[in-house]
């Protein structure tokens, strides 16, 4: 007596054993199918890898390299995913397209299959794995940009209409240019003296508002000397577009002669650089 | 809800082409999801009091009452400590307990609708409804002018002030819906099996008075 | 010998019928709410100028004056005030307002018939969408060179939010508005929708919406962006209290049709359809308007706490009074993340009818599909805070909205399933439609998997406020959702407008599209990557190439979408007239006559399956369905058996 699974492989073998049919292996669906999925994942891969690393700007620190690769992987990770659903749609256009628009009549009817459990079941379990995957790979990211260990330089920033102001507390400086020592711990404290702006020292790859009567705090570790900008990323008002700042990654003793440039006394520069202040 | 046998023998409204039990679902089910949404809306304002008196943001959940002090801050920018009295509780739970009372009454006016009393028991008891939920909305008014603080004075006074326009707003629909029930009854539409719409506002109603002495009980209680 | 039975539209009606009605419509709602806002204008000013915040008031009392003014003169006040006075309103006052006796006047008037709302609103959002595509030009043409002085920063601000709330606007109301009111009724095998009245009146409260937001470049500007985060928002010019007395306009009227839409569903199926028989366009739509019940309570609380912020002194989003603009951003985006696919849900039902019926085979896995339209709308309350992963608020709550934004890409990834399952074998048949179905499948796939991109925490890190989620909301709203529905009306056309779309204009303005749509994008990924801000009237240099692209594929597009355009309006007037059932398509709607009659069907039509048994013998036959013959009054011959 036939049974329920039976009934439901004879209907995947009728949905799916055609693919596999029609002369040899390089003529039949599926392969063709294949085909332009392979083509279509090499292209997003090969972009993936490519170009990301030339359009975005040079980051100065892990939290910047670690979104870099992020678009990377995710790129890889959507392009054959993507691929299919291209494949498919592209290969329903070749093969299975069976009357014009020029037509007023419509084709036959395609056969009446309204679903498939497997594929169905296929389906979703594959978006499950591809969530977890992505999860594991963003918790870890933000795992690793832990609380501050000790000999953290802070950094006082202070947003407002329509520029930044960064102080080095202890050292008596105040700047609106960004400079900081590589190779050690930032921590940016920042708040706003009127409107919410968006405090983004961009190729240091991290941002976080500054809100008005509220500071907030993220963590950075330049490890590259060069340049970076500070733009802002919230609308601010009316030069919202120009509310910019320079801002470079230096070694600790030009760092040191940096601020003492700026007036600061040479023993608020060693307590401060040893991250007491 | 149940339809009693009633319904089924009165005429179609003007144009209508459902049975009078399917209107009624519709409009049941209609009334029910407006409810939900207010009921959301309401959530919300709540949301607004807890996270506000939370934060205390510059301490001024309570902190300064400029309205009396002519100013908010120092000249330095510190809030001045003039920290605002509560607003009378008794006016805020009274207003409630009014509306509470308008409810209780109009259901009682369904009931006996739906009992079969004519419109000489209703409309008087729909009346009754009409004028507390009058009174309510005059109260609220008053309130406005004999509390404390004003709008200005931090985020507690807000908030309060708040829940009160939100409340206006809600008796003023309230209002409209007993003035058309009390009009209505007077024509006799409610005799005879038809109480349906003056089932439908009572829910509203109950609603509102529900809600009302929810916004009081977390103003009074948590301020 | 048959005898046409006499239609309910050709019933002549007493002079009187209507009362009010007939003598409202636009050409006097208009005038008289200018008129309303006049007076308001006239006593706030006397009233309130010289008092604290005083044009902030004046502006809120003129605008709300408009739009009580607007509604008074159209008619949605009458029938609440008949109501409060006791006398309803008779059979003919129903069939006038439903039209009845008014020739083309009735698309002027408030006018309950669900066909003429529907067609009401069609005419609503091109033109909202004209509006917003001209502020759109006038944004990438400032963005064609870093210093262009074209318009200036406060100019380009307020043209930024002015373009993002019209398309908001536009793109909530592009499928619900007009299909969801012409088509869903029939398609249930309905009369008209549950509250025909009300369905009247949300069409014309949003209509009375537009002119406020339009006041606001006269009144100083809007420079918030559409989101209008506060406190920027509470300093902004007495502009942003026209813009929240729109959106709480708004507001109200989307409830009001959310609520119908349910109602409607559940309650006025014909016989025969059960709710596994629905069309996959009735559960996007009103599981949609589910979401949207739910999101517009809080739209109505973050604008309804601005417009005290600013006119009355509050405090909630100003921290020197204990307020804090995180209240706004959470309230907001409470709001504003179910409110995306309350726009794509009605767009993803109507394109996979598009692709059942145009690959001739069942709509793939409708159980799975039912669950994940369901699922994205219950998940979708879940993930507000993605947009706030900068913005230092929780930061401990990263992780748990992270994983909640991530698994929303589950159900949202079962419409490809169907989609490639409904073509999967089809017999493809490459009307005009079906070229939408194929767009949107491609820039859907873009779309969603630049939002995983964003979810991921550190990557937002450095996306967040770049240009790079422009493009990925562009790629969702517009890439899918907006050509989602421009292939539902390319499929509806003839059953609406009694014409066929032409083909061939309609492929010319396709590929502009297409191609338009990937290049204007491409460019604003591109922009992203290399770390230029959103909302910006000027930028740095290293950007300008990027820009051009996107200002290059911008006019693409904006000549597809004209192109379009025109060929709507002269297909409107002059195309080949439609059979009602051109695409032979099986459900209910194609099986009534084109024009439709005032009550849809001349015999209540019996369902016996769902409109998707191609290749199914016995089932719904897909040719057009002839005009009954004589109607008895209890005829129950199952329409189109």
């Amino acid at each position: 007596m036939p049974s329920d699974h039976d009934h439901k492989r004879e209907e995947i073998a009728e949905e799916v054993a055609p693919l596999f049919e029609g002369g040899p292996i390089w003529r039949r669906p599926a392969a063709k199918i294949f085909v332009i999925w392979a083509i279509m994942t090499a292209i997003g891969v090969v972009i993936g890898v490519m170009l990301p690393v030339h359009i975005f700007p040079k980051m100065v620190s892990p939290q910047g390299k670690d979104a870099l690769d992020t678009v990377v992987f995710f790129t890889v990770l959507a392009a054959p995913v993507a691929a299919f659903v291209y494949a498919i749609g592209l290969y329903s256009l070749l093969a299975w397209r069976k009357m014009s628009g020029k037509s007023d009549t419509p084709p036959p009817d395609g056969p009446p299959h309204r679903g498939s459990g497997l594929a169905e079941a296929l389906w979703v379990g594959a978006s499950v794995v591809l969530v977890i995957v992505l999860l594991i790979w963003g918790m870890g990211f933000l795992a690793s940009e832990t609380a501050p260990q000790n000999n953290v330089v802070q950094v006082n920033v202070t947003g407002q209409q329509w520029f930044w102001t960064y102080s080095y507390p202890g050292t008596g400086v105040t700047s609106n240019k960004l400079v900081l020592p590589v190779n050690r711990e930032i921590q940016f404290n920042i708040t706003s003296m009127d409107v919410t702006h968006g405090f983004w020292p961009v190729e240091l790859g991290d941002q976080i508002d500054a809100n008005p009567g509220f500071i907030t705090h993220i963590t950075v570790e330049p490890n590259q000397l060069g340049n970076f900008d500070v733009r802002c990323s919230q609308l601010c008002g009316l030069y919202h577009a120009y509310m910019y700042s320079h801002g470079q990654v230096v070694t600790s003793s030009q760092f040191a002669t940096w601020l003492q440039d700026q007036g600061a006394s040479v023993s608020s520069v060693t307590s401060y650089a040893l991250g007491k202040n | 809800m149940s339809v009693t046998e009633h319904d089924m023998h009165v005429p179609l409204e003007g144009g209508s082409h459902e049975t009078p039990q399917e209107r009624h679902r519709m409009e049941h089910i209609a009334l029910w999801l407006f409810i939900g949404g207010d009921a959301f809306f309401c959530v919300l304002e709540i949301f607004f009091w807890f996270y506000l008196r939370s934060l205390n943001t510059n301490g001024m959940w309570r902190g300064t009452n400029c309205s009396k002090a002519n100013a908010c801050t120092d000249g330095l920018g510190n809030p001045l400590t003039h920290p605002i009295a509560k607003a009378a509780a008794v006016n805020t739970l009274l207003i409630a307990v009014i509306m509470l009372a308008s409810a209780a009454v109009i259901w009682f006016a369904e009931v006996q609708a739906r009992e079969g009393a004519t419109r000489k028991t209703t409309t008087p008891l729909i009346g009754l409804a009409l004028l507390l939920s009058l009174g309510a909305i005059a109260y609220q008014i008053i309130q406005f002018q004999i509390l404390p603080f004003t709008t200005i004075d931090g985020t507690y006074a807000s908030t309060f002030e708040f829940f009160m326009g939100s409340n206006l707003a809600h008796f003023g629909l309230v209002a409209f819906i007993g003035t058309g029930l009390f009009l209505r009854s007077r024509k006799g539409k409610f005799e005879n099996g038809s109480w349906y719409h003056l089932h439908l506002s009572r829910l509203w109603w109950v609603w509102i008075a529900l809600s009302t002495t929810v916004l009081a009980i977390v103003s009074v209680f948590f301020a | 010998m048959t005898i046409a039975a006499p239609r309910l539209e050709d019933t002549k009606l007493g002079p009187k019928a209507g009362g009010l009605y007939r003598h409202q419509s636009f050409f006097v709602a208009l005038p008289f709410g200018i008129f309303t806002a006049f007076i308001g204008w006239l006593v706030s000013h006397a009233l309130l100028q010289n008092s604290n915040w005083g044009s902030d008031m004046v502006v809120t009392v003129t605008f709300v004056s408009w739009v009580i003014g607007f509604n008074a003169g159209i008619g949605t006040f009458n029938a609440p005030f008949r109501w409060l006075r006791g006398k309803d309103q008779t059979h003919d006052d129903h069939l006038y307002a439903a039209g009845v006796g008014q020739g083309w006047k009735r698309y002027w008037k408030y006018c309950t018939d669900h066909k003429v709302v529907g067609t009401q609103y069609l005419v609503l959002v091109m033109t909202l969408f004209f509006v917003g595509g001209t502020l759109a030009m006038m944004i990438r043409t400032q963005l064609i060179t870093p210093h262009s002085q074209f318009l200036s920063p406060q100019t380009y601000n307020a043209i930024v939010t002015v373009h993002g709330m019209v398309m908001i606007i536009a793109t909530i109301i592009m499928v619900s508005g007009p299909f969801a009111n012409f088509i869903l009724p029939i398609m249930l095998g309905a009369k008209d929708m549950a509250f025909p009245r009300l369905n009247a009146m949300s069409l014309w409260v949003v209509v009375s919406a537009v002119p406020p937001i339009l006041s606001t470049f006269v009144l100083g500007g809007t420079d918030s962006g559409w989101t209008t985060y506060a406190p920027l928002s509470v300093q902004s010019p007495p502009a942003q209290d026209a813009f929240s007395i729109t959106i709480i306009t708004f507001v109200v009227s989307v409830t009001v049709a959310g609520i119908n839409t349910i109602v409607t569903t559940f309650t006025m199926r014909t016989k025969g359809m059960s709710m596994s028989r629905l069309p996959i366009f009735v559960w996007g739509s009103i599981v949609a308007a589910a979401v949207g019940l739910y999101a517009m309570p809080a739209f109505l609380m973050a604008h309804s706490a601005l417009i005290t912020d600013r006119v009355v002194g509050t405090s909630f989003y100003a921290p020197a009074q204990g307020g804090a603009g995180w209240l706004y951003e959470n309230v907001f985006w409470i709001m504003g993340h179910p409110e995306v696919y309350v726009i794509l849900l009605p767009a993803v039902g109507a394109i996979l009818e598009v692709a059942s019926t145009f690959s001739r085979k069942p709509l793939f896995g409708y159980k799975v599909m039912i669950g994940g339209i369901i699922g994205v709308g219950v998940l979708s309350i879940m993930v507000w805070a993605h947009h706030m992963f900068t913005t230092g608020w929780a930061p401990s709550l990263a992780d748990p909205f992270m994983l909640t934004t991530e698994l929303i890409s589950i159900p949202t990834g079962i419409i490809f399933l169907c989609i490639i399952g409904t073509i999967w074998r089809g017999s493809i048949w490459t009307k005009l439609p079906m070229y939408f179905l194929y767009l949107f499948l491609w820039n859907f796939i873009i779309g969603g998997v630049t939002g995983i991109y964003l979810s991921d925490v550190p990557a937002d890190q450095y996306f967040h406020g770049n240009m790079f989620v422009t493009a990925h909301f562009h790629y969702t709203l517009l890439g899918g959702a907006m050509i989602g529905a421009t292939g539902a009306v390319c499929y509806w056309f003839p059953k609406m407008t009694g014409r066929m779309l032409n083909e061939r204009v309609g492929k010319w303005a396709f590929w502009f599209i297409a191609i338009g749509i990937q290049i204007t994008y491409y460019g604003q990924f591109w922009e992203g990557f290399e770390g230029m801000p959103r909302r910006v009237a000027n930028y740095a240099p290293l950007f300008e190439t990027a820009n051009q692209v996107s200002t290059t594929g911008a006019y693409i597009l904006m000549t597809g979408w004209l192109i379009l355009l025109y060929n709507i309006i002269h297909s409107w007037h002059k195309g080949e007239i439609a059979s009602a059932n051109p695409w032979h398509a099986k459900s209910l709607e194609w099986h009534t006559l084109t024009p439709v009659p005032l009550e849809n069907f001349l015999v209540d039509p019996v369902v016996t399956s769902d409109p998707y048994g191609y290749g199914e013998p016995g089932s719904v036959p897909g040719a057009p369905a002839p005009e009954p013959a004589v109607v008895g009054a209890s005829s129950n011959q199952g329409g189109s058996h």
